[in-house]
């Protein structure tokens, strides 16, 4: 399989990546629970989960920011290599919800482009902001 | 951008006077410290994939060697993030909090707080070499900054820690600064 690989010369300061949506359902939230070894209850016991205050079960922060890195690897390419990557949850993010993730080039230094990246609830709320860094290949 | 692996790790922050009392002055204490030894453990292939179907990223680099050599990788890829779970150890089910959690028993190096809520509130990596199919992995975490501030609903703790990841060879392949907010 070759996926399409995205260039230093391809990019310029401004530019917009393509909107990605994500929407965990609770079986997500479960084998991603399960994989990762974490038996936090706010994730799989909503009864648990309102004892905390939350609404309902919610998604893992490090869900999304694994969501988060996905979305900034598929747009650098499969030789593209991420950096950095850093993330805030602000607000806690709920399974059955899209999530939009968006991004934009904030710069180029050499070979390496540093991008803003963030994820949006249904209402355009920013539940998590965040950047990366990534080289790209010249050619 | 990305930081020097040599440089010192853990820019230690004074930590903040405690307002509320939810930071025991023995914790106070260990910022900048190691907690606990340094866990090591296998990447290994299944845990790998398991781990990008769960969150949805299907990159041939994690599942098709020879698309990963194509992409100019030694071999197959873990997900970036998966360093952090590879090292999981895990705990009995006599050391289950109420919330699931275990208790950090810490091995004397547990970061005490007096309230217990606690969510994962954001997470800064740096990645300097692939994580590979096959490497041994170590991690040593640290006690970054504790700090107490007054939030909406009452106040709260922030816990920064800080992990460092080399592989088998001793070199660095990534630090995780991770904020964990504690109410």
């Amino acid at each position: 399989m070759t996926a399409r690989q995205r260039l230093l010369a391809d990019v310029t300061p401004g530019d917009e990546l393509d909107p990605a949506v994500r929407n965990a359902s609770r079986v997500q939230l479960f084998l991603y629970s399960a994989a990762t070894h974490n038996p936090h209850r706010i994730h799989y016991d909503r009864d648990y989960a309102l004892v905390e205050g939350h609404p309902d079960v919610i998604v893992h922060g490090p869900l999304q920011g694994a969501w988060l890195s996905g979305y900034v690897t598929s747009w650098a390419g499969p030789r593209g290599r991420m950096l950095t990557l850093t993330w805030q949850n602000r607000r806690s993010a709920l399974p059955e919800q899209d999530y939009t993730f968006r991004g934009r080039v904030r710069g180029i230094d050499g070979d390496v482009v540093d991008l803003e990246v963030w994820a949006e609830a249904g209402d355009g709320t920013v539940v998590m902001p965040g950047t990366a860094t990534v080289r790209l290949p010249v050619t | 951008m990305p930081l020097d692996p040599r440089a010192p790790v853990a820019a230690v922050q004074t930590p903040r006077m405690a307002t509320h009392g939810l930071v025991p002055e023995a914790t106070t204490a260990m910022v900048g410290q190691a907690l606990g030894d340094p866990v090591s453990a296998l990447v290994a292939r299944r845990e790998s994939q398991r781990y990008a179907r769960a969150v949805g990223d299907l990159d041939p680099i994690y599942f098709d060697e020879e698309a990963a050599r194509a992409a100019g990788y030694d071999g197959l890829v873990a997900p970036p993030t998966f360093v952090g779970h590879a090292v999981v150890e895990g705990a009995t089910l006599d050391d289950l909090r109420e919330d699931g959690l275990w208790v950090d028993r810490g091995r004397g190096r547990a970061v005490r707080l007096n309230v217990s809520r606690t969510m994962f509130g954001g997470e800064e990596w740096e990645f300097h070499r692939p994580v590979l199919v096959g490497d041994t992995v170590t991690a040593q975490r640290r006690l970054g900054a504790v700090e107490e501030k007054d939030g909406r609903s009452g106040p709260f703790v922030l816990l920064h820690y800080e992990t460092t990841f080399t592989n088998q060879h001793g070199d660095v392949l990534a630090v995780s600064r991770l904020v964990g907010i504690a109410r």
